[in-house]
């Protein structure tokens, strides 16, 4: 019964440190978004949806942070920090609509060719989710190695 | 496999935070460059064209350099016809400097004439499709255009050949004096030659004439031109053939019936 009690202290240790480390890592990303915004006021009242965009974003990266950290040292960290990976890819390609961002007010014309930064984010997301696969293999072959000790 | 794992981890976070902070400095870089196109000048070439000047200044002081800025003006008429074009190009806007430049767009009255001589003797509207474009930071391109209308004022708005005066000359000839009107809606000060032939009903060459003209932009000129004619050759009706030789254009024959 008291082996149990302590069991469950444990656990419950483990997870508010978990907790506490998703939290922390939310805030600073979150606090590195609103750093960011400042600086990107410009664009947001020029292109209106630029904004919510780039909210929408935030808030499906963090839900995918929180859960990955909550779910560390199971297989599901690996899976949501590489499913975070693919969201970052996917998300750029549609939100910046293959790299050319165009819009009209009044009879001005505007287009932002953003290929390139696309390309490049494009190629670090899919070292994320290289690395992600990479950690997901290691964890199953070190996992694999305790059970045969 | 874990140290591996961390030199991409490490990796990839610096090239993210690199990327990242160069994307969000560019953009915010943005607010800090200042485009000013100052008023529009016409004036002419020495092979007599219309020039169009726009004096651009741009006051850089953002983070980073601005390369391959281009100004594009394609000047149209109401059906497409490419009147004129011009372009201005500038390698690199060093940041912290400030550039002027001047972007010229030219429009030779002789060419406009060969789509329709209209552009003679009717105001209408050109239309103008403007571009400018530049790489933010040398690495992103930005473009933005725009159309407007630009109103075409006529040279010889309304122009018109009065009632004929006819005074006896010699025993041959007779002079024939032709009133001439039209208003000078363009924007330049028109000086020039107008040349009248005259035939008859035959469609005979019964004499000619020629008069200068001088009218400054926007006024209405009134003046004539004496033709020598033969007086067998006059009949009650005929047309009038008159050829304009300005320095910004030459055109003819104008046929304008009388009687």
């Amino acid at each position: 019964m008291a082996e149990e009690k302590r069991d469950f202290k444990k656990r419950l240790q483990g997870f508010t440190s978990k907790a506490l480390k998703a939290t922390i890592k939310g805030v600073l990303f979150y606090g590195i978004y609103f750093v960011l915004s400042i600086f990107l006021a410009p664009i947001s009242e020029i292109v209106p949806s630029f904004q919510q965009t780039i909210e929408i974003f935030v808030i499906v990266y963090i839900f995918l942070m929180v859960i990955g950290e909550l779910t560390s040292g199971t297989i599901f960290h690996h899976f949501f920090n590489a499913a975070k990976a693919l969201f970052v890819i996917l998300y750029l390609i549609f939100s910046l609509k293959g790299g050319i961002l165009s819009m009209t007010v009044q009879n001005v014309n505007l287009i932002v060719d953003l290929r390139l930064f696309l390309v490049v984010a494009m190629l670090l997301g899919l070292l994320g989710f290289a690395k992600s696969v990479l950690q997901a293999i290691n964890f199953l072959s070190e996992k694999a190695e305790h059970v045969h000790f | 496999m874990r140290i591996p794992i961390r030199m991409i981890s490490i990796a990839t976070t610096f090239f993210w935070v690199f990327l990242i902070v160069f994307f969000v400095s560019a953009a915010y870089s943005v607010k800090d460059v200042q485009f000013e196109f100052e008023e529009p000048q016409v004036d002419l070439t020495p092979d007599n064209k219309i020039l169009f000047s726009l004096p651009i200044k741009i006051d850089n002081k953002g983070y980073y350099n601005i390369g391959s800025f281009n100004v594009t003006t394609i000047i149209s008429d109401i059906e497409g016809f490419i009147i004129s074009q011009g372009s201005t190009f500038i390698p690199v806007i060093a940041r912290g400097k400030q550039t002027i430049a001047t972007h010229n767009a030219t429009i030779d009255i002789n060419n406009l004439l060969q789509n329709s001589k209209d552009y003679l003797f009717n105001d209408t509207e050109l239309k103008v499709h403007e571009t400018v474009s530049m790489e933010l930071a040398e690495v992103i391109p930005v473009q933005v255009s725009t159309n407007f209308s630009m109103p075409w004022g006529a040279p010889l708005y309304n122009f018109t050949l009065g009632g004929i005066e006819y005074t006896a000359f010699n025993g041959t000839h007779m002079t024939v004096t032709v009133p001439i009107s039209f208003e000078n809606h363009a924007f330049f000060d028109m000086t020039g030659r107008i040349q009248i032939h005259m035939y008859n009903s035959a469609n005979i060459l019964v004499g000619e004439g020629q008069t200068t003209i001088e009218a400054p932009q926007n006024a209405l000129y009134n003046g004539h031109a004496k033709l020598s004619v033969l007086i067998g050759g006059i009949t009650e009706n005929g047309h009038f053939e008159v050829y304009f030789s300005t320095p910004f254009f030459n055109f003819g024959p104008l046929v304008i019936s009388y009687g």
